[in-house]
This record gives C-alpha cells, structure tokens and sequence, in this order.
C-alpha cells in the first residue's frame, strides 16, 4: 500500500471538469514526475492534494498513511506529513521566514521546538539551499524575487520533514543556477530523508537534476502514459502532440 | 520648478472636520476664566452629534451624561479611592520607566519620578499640583491651542476636569524611559474629565505613553472626555504612544490631542485604538515652525458594537517641514469605524513634503471601515499626497498556511498581526509592542467565530 493513494479523482473548479479520473500512489523514497501540457490539469491535482476550498472533488478518494483525506482540511493533511511547494509562493507580509518556520514547526508537535534545535535545523537548510542568513529574517516571500520564492519553497520543505511532497512547477521562472540549487536541495532530501516526490511540471530540464523513478503524462485530466525515465527522453524527442495523438488514436 | 502634487479627492467638500484654529482658549486667561466660560458653553450647548455628509454620524445622543458623577475626591461620605486599579496593574508592562502618573476616575491616586530627572528639573505631577506650584510656567501654555467651545464635551472637560497630568522636561534633558501616564475607568458611573499637558524644552528628548484603561463592567456607561496637549521646542524630539482599550463597558471617549512641533523639533505619534464603545478622537499634529518633522502613525481594532470616529490632521503652519502619516486599522463584529485623514498646509509653509496613507481590513461581513483621506493646500511650493487600501483577508496567503500546518484561526492571525507589524515594531518599545500585540491576539480569538463565518460564507 503507497503512502498516498490517489484513486479516480474527479474535481470541478467552478462548474468546469478539470480532473476526470486520476489514479496514483506515491510512497516515502520515491520519486515521480508528473507532466503534461499546460492546462492538463497539474496545479488543480497539486492544490486538490492539499485540500485547497476552491477545488471540488466530485468522485474519487485520496488516501495517506491509511487515513482517508479526501475530506480533510489542508492544515491536518500537512500535519500528517503533505507538502506542496507552490507554483506561486503567496507573500506574508510582517511575518520573517524565521517566524514562520517556528510556528509551522510547532504547529506539528506538542511542545514547540527549543530555540537551539530549531537554529541547528535552520542552519542545516540553509546550507542547503545556499541561502544568505539574512534571508530568513525578510519577510516571506515579501518582495522576493522567482528564485528567492522557490528556495524560500523548498527551505520550508526541509525544515517541516514532509513524507511526500508535491512541488508545482518548482522549476518555472527559474535560471539555471537556481535552478540546480533547487533541484539539488531536492534531491539531497530525497536521498537523507527518504522523502517521497511528486514533481510537477512542464519542462524536462529539472529532471536532468533528479532522477525519477516514475513518470506519468497527464492530459485533460487523465493519466494517459506511465512509465519509467524513459518516457520522459520520449517527451523530449516527440513532445506533447505525438504522444496526444498516440493516445487519442488508441482511446 | 517647484513641485505640486496635490490631489484634493472628492471628499473635500465632505469634510465636516476641521483643524483647530491657530489660537486655542488659553492666551492671556486665566484658569478660573476659562472654566467660566467653558461652563457656560457647557451648560448651553447639547450633546453632540456629528454627521458628515450622508453616510456617517457619531451621536453621543445614548450618553445619559446626568447619569455620571465626576469623582472628584471631596464628597463628604464616599469611600477614598482604592489607589491603582486592578486593570492599570494587569495591563501595564512591569519595565523600568522615567515616571508614572496614574488617575482613576476623577483622582490621581499614584504619581512617581525618578530622583534623577527630579534633580535635572523635570517636573510629573497632577495639573491641579501644577497650577499651584508652578502657575506661571503652566499658564503660559495651558489651553494654548486647545479650544473649549467646540462641542459640550470639550466643554466639560475645560470646566470640570480634575486631576490631570503635567509633564514639564527642561532644556536639554534626554530621557531613554518612557514616562507613561494613565488614565483608568474601574467602573459604570464614571465621567473621567482628563486632561495632560506636557512641555518639551529645547533640544529634550523624551518618550511618553499615555493609557487609557478600563475595567470591564456589564451594566451603566462612563465617560473619558479627554484633552492632550504637548508643545515641543527648537530641536526637541518626543516618541508618543497612546495606548487606549476601554474594555467591553459602555465607555464613550471623547477626546482631543494636539501636538505642536517647534523649529526643527520632531514627534513620533502612534495612537493605538484598541477599544471603547464609542470613541471620538480629534488627532492633530501640527508643525507649527521652519524645519519640524513628524512621523504620525496610528492603528486601532474595533470589534462587537464598538464605534471608532478617528479625525487626525496632519498640520504645517511653517516650512519647510515634513509629515509621514501611516494608519492602519481592522474591524470585526458589526463594528464601525471612520478614519478621516486631513492634511492641511498653510499659506507660507512652503517647502512642506508630507504623504498620508491609510490602510484598513475588514474581517467581518457586517462590520464597515471608512477612510477618508482630504487634502487643503494653500501653499503652490508643497507636495502632499495620499493612498491607502481597503482589505479583506487573503484567502490564497490562507491556504499557504494552512498546507504548512497553520490552522485557519491561526493563519488569520498571522495575516492580521502581519497587516499591523509595521507600525507596532515603530513603537520601538518591546513591551508596549507585546501589549499591542496581546490586545490584537485577544481580539482575533474573540472574533473567529465571527471571522470563521466570513470566510465560508464568500
């Protein structure tokens, strides 16, 4: 049994059919990249997993650790171990990053975390991140730049420990050193802390970083090729139109 | 060429308020004077009501002023007062400051200065002390730009008051302490005629945090009609905090504060509005010489039924000056509240840069914030302008917390501690910010139901 398990998942956004029957399981020390064309279908999926209130699940059911979450609110699914890191970081203005990350900490344990465990965390993700110190004393997100959102993203990431993480075009709007960074930062986690991926995205080129085990192609709202790295050298070659008529002709 | 960027708004011929005249009462009166002819403005003028045009009034009309005694001392019988009430000790932080004046009621019941800036010539004590030892020097500057005719409150406050605080700081003095004054409402029955002058010689520096506190209580009214006034002189430089929460009794502040700022004096002023159940602030802040400068920040928080009609002018008399004003504020319940922010510049104050922003959230369906930014140039050699925004809460910056762990309660408060974070961490003051802070949390998690409705009803 996977740690998370998507089965037939259906969701409207405002009336609109976006997902129409997706199946997926993803476990701690996998990695999997989720692709497709824009408009597929990947952010609605992304945002679904966490619970996010605009999107409607009308079928279907998402499963982790065991527990049915299909109904749960994103703060208890984060709780028990989901992460995603946004497309678009939201800023949080008057918050510091440092701030932040105590109180999503704590808000996972019982007793907060003490001041020097927590700077020992921090720093430990700072180095991998290669983030300034500084940093984490700006206000999230608040004016930060793409690059700077994306590894304030996955800084986060290594601080809350998720088992499974959903990273939503983690890779878009970034130049090639930050890029690396990001990709990097990911795969280390992956490889120290057996987390489990699910990276979404557009693009090949965060995937010449990390390897995925898995790979599946989402097009208008359904899973239509799964298969190992190989698929995406295929992609690479052929794109989106080949494999759509492929499919197409075979459905 | 010189730089105009005015722009007049279409509130401009709205605006109901007005700044104080040059003059105020006091010039060339007496006490006794001036409380004569306070009481008869008092005794002929009815409860006010202000209105502005079509869309908001503030009516004292509930207020059962004949109701309420002014506790003075001197009733033959009553019991002596209690000395610092329960909500004074509660609420103000435990921190070494420059001195304390604390009234309760219509009584000074604590005053305390620091041997120190005794010595050095500063002066804290009750006005009605300063009158008596210090008549001269307190009646050249007492009621110098506060009026006592513009409504019967202000009125009263001139005719009745009791008390009082008044701070003198000489030449030159620099106090890093704060010295705080307190006014307390312990009960139902109360009107509280307050009044604080404080004087800042040349080149002093000093902080003052003025509070005003009241213990919550269920059934009667009271009444804090208030009058602030402080005079800073060439080069002196005062950071002021008012810190007002009158709690959930049905307390009405009426209050006016002026603050006058001398040549190249400059005054760091954040009221902070944190409760009462109708409140009606008239906020001025005037640089009234060449070279004076001021920050004006405010914050408030209404919430249940409360009523806040906040009106702060942003004055220059002379320039060149500057002005920096910075408002934020948020409502919950069925709360209203009403921000109106002039700025007026005088003939001959050329030369003068200031910039009004007011900023307001609203988290309830039923409660309302107006803000009304206006501006009256009569100088050509001036810049003056405004903005501000209007804000709910931000429900993607919601889910964000929320994937990170935060529950809904708790991302709010994160939203709406951050919306104010600014302007506290500008109090500069850890533990007047921690108060700020405290009252606002306490706020929110007496609102979520409320706030939690809003949300899943849009």
């Amino acid at each position: 049994m996977a740690d998370l398990e998507i089965r037939d998942l259906h969701v409207r956004i405002e009336e609109r059919e976006i997902l129409r029957g997706v199946d997926l399981d993803v476990s701690r020390g996998e990695v999997h990249a989720l692709m497709g064309p824009n408009g597929s279908g990947k952010s609605t999926l992304a945002n679904t997993l966490l619970g996010h209130p605009s999107y409607e699940i009308t079928e279907g059911s998402i499963t982790f650790k065991g527990q049915d979450i299909t109904e749960s609110e994103p703060h208890e699914r984060a709780k028990a171990g989901l992460f995603l890191a946004f497309q678009y970081p939201v800023s949080i203005p008057g918050v510091s990053v440092a701030n932040f990350l105590r109180m999503a900490i704590n808000a996972k344990r019982e007793e907060p975390i003490q001041v020097k465990e927590f700077r020992s965390q921090l720093q430990h993700a700072i180095d991998l991140l290669d983030v300034d110190k500084a940093f984490t004393s700006r206000h999230l997100n608040d004016g930060f730049s793409g690059g700077e959102k994306k590894r304030a993203e996955i800084l986060q990431m290594a601080m809350l420990a998720p088992d499974v993480a959903i990273l939503d075009e983690t890779d878009s709007g970034l130049d090639i050193d930050a890029l690396r960074t990001v990709a990097e930062g990911v795969q280390r986690l992956h490889e120290e802390q057996g987390l489990g991926a699910l990276i979404i995205t557009h693009y090949q080129r965060i995937l010449h970083y990390i390897k995925p085990q898995f790979v599946h192609i989402l097009m208008d709202g359904r899973i239509v090729l799964q298969g190992g790295v190989e698929l995406v050298e295929r992609l690479e070659r052929e794109g989106y139109d080949q494999i759509r008529q492929e499919v197409g002709a075979g459905a | 060429m010189p730089e105009v960027a005015v722009k007049p708004g279409r509130h401009r011929e709205a605006t109901l308020y007005h700044a104080l005249a040059g003059v105020g009462a006091g010039n060339g009166r007496t006490l006794a004077q001036l409380r004569e002819a306070a009481l008869k403005t008092y005794e002929l003028s009815e409860l006010p009501v202000w209105r502005r045009s079509g869309f908001w009034t503030t009516s004292l009309q509930n207020l059962d002023l004949d109701a309420l005694q002014d506790h003075a001392p001197t009733d033959a019988g009553e019991q002596p007062s209690g000395g610092v009430p329960d909500v004074v000790q509660r609420t103000l932080p435990d921190r070494p400051h420059a001195g304390r004046l604390v009234q309760n009621g219509g009584e000074v019941v604590e005053v305390e200065l620091n041997p120190a800036l005794a010595a050095r010539g500063v002066i804290l004590c009750s006005l009605e002390d300063a009158f008596r030892d210090h008549g001269e020097l307190v009646g050249r500057w007492y009621s110098k730009r506060l009026t006592i005719d513009r409504h019967k409150l202000e009125a009263a406050n001139a005719a009745f008051w009791t008390g009082g605080a008044f701070l003198y700081v000489p030449p030159g003095v620099v106090v890093q302490e704060p010295f705080e004054i307190v006014y307390a409402i312990d009960g139902p029955g109360v009107a509280q005629y307050a009044r604080t002058l404080v004087l800042g010689e040349e080149t002093s520096d000093f902080r003052i945090h003025e509070y005003g506190l009241g213990e919550d209580f269920s059934d009667g009214q009271a009444l804090h009609a208030g009058a602030f006034e402080l005079y800073l002189q060439d080069g002196a430089r005062c950071r002021l905090a008012h810190l007002q929460d009158w709690g959930r009794g049905e307390v009405y502040d009426v209050s006016t504060r002026f603050v006058g700022v001398g040549r190249d004096a400059y005054c760091h002023w954040l009221p902070a509005l944190l409760g009462g159940h109708l409140v009606r602030q008239h906020l001025e802040l005037a640089v009234s010489e060449p070279g004076g400068d001021m920050a004006f920040r405010g914050l408030f928080f209404t919430e249940e039924r409360e009523h806040l009609d906040v009106f702060a002018v942003d004055l220059h008399e002379a320039g060149p000056s500057g002005g920096d004003v910075h408002w934020r504020g948020a409502a919950t319940g069925e709360s209203r509240a009403s921000f109106e922010g002039l700025i007026q510049i005088d003939p001959g104050a050329q030369q003068t840069h200031t910039y009004l922003q007011i900023h307001s959230m609203m988290l309830s369906p039923k409660a309302r914030v107006d803000s009304i930014p206006s501006v009256l140039v009569s100088a050509d050699d001036v810049s003056a302008s405004h903005g501000g925004t209007v804000g709910e809460l931000d429900e993607a910056a919601i889910f964000y917390m929320q994937s990170r762990g935060l529950d809904r309660p708790a991302a709010v408060r994160v939203i709406v501690e951050g919306f104010f974070e600014p302007l506290i961490a500008e109090l500069a003051d850890e533990a007047l910010e921690e108060i700020v802070r405290t009252k606002i949390a306490g706020k929110l998690a007496a609102a979520r139901e409320d706030i939690e409705a809003y949300a899943t009803s849009r």
